[in-house]
């Protein structure tokens, strides 16, 4: 055989053995599970009984004669002479290991490998009750090939039908006369005609040459858009619809389901479980959920290691489960499935669930938190540092999951083809991650920016939306916090990062500062990365465009801000950017993340989380803050309608008598009461049935932060101040104004 | 003059093997993937011989070869079986049915092409 026939048919040997040892893992555990049945066996038979035949016949002695020895105890097994039992399929499953093993060097070497598989081979001819195999190359005595009827077998003479008592007992009822077109009809085109293998390097050139074409197609587009010849404009019109189906189809191509992912997992949840005396059963949804190859193969290593993860921490011991009143039989489910232009994998078990106390515990040991920052975390943020470089909350890391990989690199390789990965849990309910990823990485979706005259792409995948400020707004929307900008967004503070400065292009148009007054248009781009948000500001909004992603050569490839290149229609380059890597290294998330923590940890009174804040003055206390949950409603009076009942003023508000409060001539250190406006400003405050109204001069905002109280005696009707907006602001303490001012409100109901 | 070989296997790598080999002895060479396969291809094709695995899913070396048997157009055909050790008792099965010879796996190209020339001789 000639050298290029012999690589060739090892490389579809490899192919062809290792799609087949996968399914026999699956059908080994099936059988386990009791689901098997005779076609099983055969299943099992022959996928061994085809890799012994096929090594055999290209001179691969040594997997052939491993294969040999599984092959006669599965031939036992389908025959029924042997019956399947947990000792002999968990053999088996070694057994393929061994074969996996074997093959793999194959595929890395050339050669078929060294290692010794005697020990498993011997334990195979143990369970096989004592029969040894025999020897695969035993020549038998009628040698390698013949004919039955001699040697001189005279060609045309049909063969005797030697039909002998045994094979006429043998049911071959199943082949009755004229059955030969039935079969046709009942099979139709089989599989080998209508399905090829290709080569994958061959489909990743015709993608590569796709994504030429769209560009040469925009580019043509976009020159045709001026002309006004007809026959053009019709042929570029067709060409675009073309390029686009073309693309379309060649993506398809590249689509794998993840349950080829998966097929793995049923294996390595048993032999994990199995390791550790666990139960587990494993539920697989959305299989056929189709991804890109370069996708599947990024998400194979962080998926088996959040399984492993499960398995081994998640899911408790069957009497731990059964103490807690749950099944002893762990449920770990893998869900896939397509929203929004995005694939979503989620990975749920019915676990003991992250314990938040242990979490922050080792977040301190570790000193990636203080003491304080520990306690004021919420969950959410607590789960989200499983994350976090080097971290583990096993005591003793086992050797199953432990193997120095942590969540960090998972979440890593996630966020680094575009996805991201959150998780929730609940002590003793289980576990949920749920991965977002993009369904290719070839031609995404971008918005397209120019800043200092370059242009540059955003995935879409990272935008949330676009704010544009104008006029006055320009100047003023800014804000400085730390010596950082922000803009406020709906009461949410955002960190804005300046495209011009961070990449120092020349040219910026606001080079000047975030609070430069009296300048044009701010274009902010709101995007999150890593579960935060940020804008960044940047001279021009152009477009969304479908772009072809170029990597960037290896010289620029250590720039954190750029994700690749592409080009435009115009033949230029435009690059891609890093949305994460932007952040990070403009220091916003983190920078956004300390802020919280400082506010948080000068409180002295300890507001558990962010708080709602109605801002508004009074008087000359220009700012004022209350929780906005302690405000029914804010209502306008006409100063008009003001009564009095006794010396207090009322209105009549929604059938009741509602007394006022003014709050300028409340406070201390106000003079005069706001007498000149009208209608007054009022804020409702109710508690069990009965209202009060706060008379204020202006609301000014509503703010939602959290809130750093610093209490100050001796001043009445304020609990304390903080910092609210960058400024100091007053809290109001409602219940001690409402009591001085009207000591009844909080007696029982009073008779009118 | 080349005859046309019919070529059945489940292993790609074994139906490469013998495809190579007697095209390489001047043959026209089809190939089939399993039983219900074959009988699809000698619908639209004619063969002059006919190798065949034993063990494939759908249908079988052995079912295959009696169907031939029992079809006009093949009845006369020369079917050789490809089997292996382990299973010698599908040598006897595959006689019964009525095939024309057997050839052990794993054999070497001048094995095949050695039986190849008994059963077609040019």
């Amino acid at each position: 055989m000639n050298d290029n026939l012999q690589q060739q048919l090892i490389k579809d040997l490899l192919v062809e053995s290792f799609d087949a040892l996968d399914r026999f893992d699956r059908e080994m555990l099936a059988l386990e599970k009791g689901e098997g049945n005779a076609d099983t066996l055969n299943i099992i038979f022959r996928i061994i009984h085809t890799i012994k035949g096929s090594s055999g016949c290209i001179g691969l002695g040594k997997v052939e004669s491993v294969a040999h020895v599984g092959e006669s105890l599965l031939s036992l097994l389908r025959d029924g002479k042997l019956k399947a039992n947990p000792p002999l399929i968990t053999a088996l499953l070694e057994y393929s290991d061994a074969l996996k093993a074997m093959l793999r060097h194959l595929e890395e070497t050339g050669e078929q490998g060294k290692e010794d598989y005697t020990a498993l081979l011997q334990k195979l001819q143990v369970l096989q009750t004592g029969e040894p195999p025999t020897a695969p190359m035993a020549a038998e005595s009628e040698g390698v090939y013949g004919l039955f009827e001699g040697p001189e077998t005279p060609i045309g003479i049909p063969a005797a039908p030697a039909v002998s008592a045994a094979v006429a007992a043998a049911p071959s009822a199943t082949a009755p006369k004229g059955a030969e077109s039935d079969a046709v009809i009942r099979h139709g085109p089989s599989v080998s005609d209508t399905a090829i293998r290709v080569d994958v390097t061959q489909l990743d050139r015709l993608m590569n040459l796709v994504g030429e074409l769209v560009l040469a197609r925009n580019q043509i587009v976009q020159y045709t858009a001026e002309s006004k010849e007809p026959t053009l404009l019709n042929a570029a019109q067709r060409l675009n619809l073309i390029t686009t189906e073309l693309q379309e189809g060649v993506m398809k191509t590249r689509m794998q389901p993840i349950g080829n992912v998966w097929a793995k997992f049923p294996r390595i949840v048993r032999d994990l479980a199995r390791e550790l005396g666990k139960q587990v059963q494993l539920v697989m949804e959305g299989n056929e959920t189709e991804l890109d190859r370069t996708i599947i193969e990024a998400i194979k290593d962080p998926l088996t290691h959040i399984v492993r993860n499960s398995v081994d921490h998640g899911i408790e011991l069957p009497a731990g489960r059964r103490e807690t009143g749950k099944a002893e039989k762990g449920l770990l489910i893998l869900r896939a499935f397509h929203e929004g232009g995005q694939v979503n994998i989620e990975i749920i078990d019915d676990g003991r669930g992250i314990d938040v106390a242990k979490v922050k515990e080792k977040a301190l040991q570790r000193g990636l938190v203080s003491a304080d920052q520990a306690m004021r975390m919420s969950n959410h943020e607590a789960f989200a540092m499983i994350f976090l470089p080097g971290f583990s909350t096993v005591e003793q890391v086992t050797n199953l999951s432990g193997r120095g990989v942590g969540m960090d690199v998972v979440k890593t390789n996630i966020e680094k083809i575009g996805g991201s990965v959150d998780v929730l849990s609940e002590a003793g309910q289980g576990t949920t991650l749920k991965i977002k990823i993009p369904l290719t990485l070839a031609i995404i979706p971008a918005l397209i920016v120019t800043s200092g005259g370059e242009r540059f792409a955003i995935p879409q995948v990272s935008l949330l939306e676009l704010v544009r400020l104008e006029g006055e707004q320009a100047g003023q929307g800014i804000e400085m916090l730390y010596g950082a900008p922000v803009y406020r967004l709906r009461g949410q503070l955002l960190s804005l990062i300046h495209l011009n400065r961070e990449l120092k292009l020349e040219g910026g148009r606001r080079g000047a500062g975030a609070a430069g007054a009296g300048e044009a248009a701010v274009n902010i781009v709101v995007l999150h990365a890593d579960g935060r948000q940020f804008g960044l500001v940047v001279d021009e909004i152009n477009d969304t465009e479908e772009i072809v992603v170029k990597p960037l050569g290896k010289q620029l490839k250590s720039l954190s801000c750029f994700a690749g290149a592409t080009i435009m229609g115009d033949g230029k380059v435009a690059l891609i950017l890093d949305v994460l890597g932007l952040a990070q290294r403009a220091k916003v998330i983190a920078e956004v993340r300390d802020h919280t923590l400082r506010e948080k940890t000068e409180t002295v009174e300890r507001a558990d989380d962010r708080k709602t804040l109605l801002l508004f003055n009074a008087g000359q206390n220009s700012r004022l803050a209350i929780p906005l949950s302690m405000v029914a409603r804010l209502e306008e009076f006409p100063r008009s309608r003001v009564e009095y009942s006794g010396d207090q003023e009322v209105v009549q508000y929604r059938g009741q008598i509602l007394p006022l409060i003014d709050l300028a001539k409340f406070l201390p250190h106000d003079g005069e009461a706001q007498a000149d406006s009208d209608p007054m400003q009022v804020v409702v405050y109710s508690e069990q049935g009965r209202s009060v109204g706060l008379v204020v001069g202006k609301i000014n905002d509503i703010v939602h932060q959290s809130v750093t109280v610093n209490r100050q005696a001796g001043r009445d009707g304020i609990l304390g101040s903080a910092v609210i907006q960058d400024r100091v602001t007053d809290l109001l303490d409602v219940a001690g104004i409402i009591r001085a001012a009207d000591p009844s409100f909080y007696a029982e109901t009073k008779n009118l | 003059m080349g005859k046309t070989v019919l070529t059945v296997d489940d292993a790609s790598t074994m139906r490469k093997m013998v495809s190579f080999t007697l095209r390489g002895a001047g043959h026209d060479v089809l190939e089939a993937a399993d039983g219900a396969d074959a009988l699809a291809v000698l619908r639209t094709r004619a063969a002059d011989l006919i190798i065949t695995d034993i063990n494939m899913p759908n249908m079988d070396g052995i079912e295959l070869t009696r169907r031939l048997r029992a079809s006009t157009s093949y009845s006369r055909t020369p079917i050789l079986l490809l089997t292996t050790e382990s299973d010698p008792g599908k040598k006897a099965e595959g006689r019964a049915a009525g095939a024309t010879g057997w050839i052990v796996k794993p054999f070497n190209q001048a094995q095949l092409l050695a039986i190849v020339a008994k059963v077609l001789p040019a």
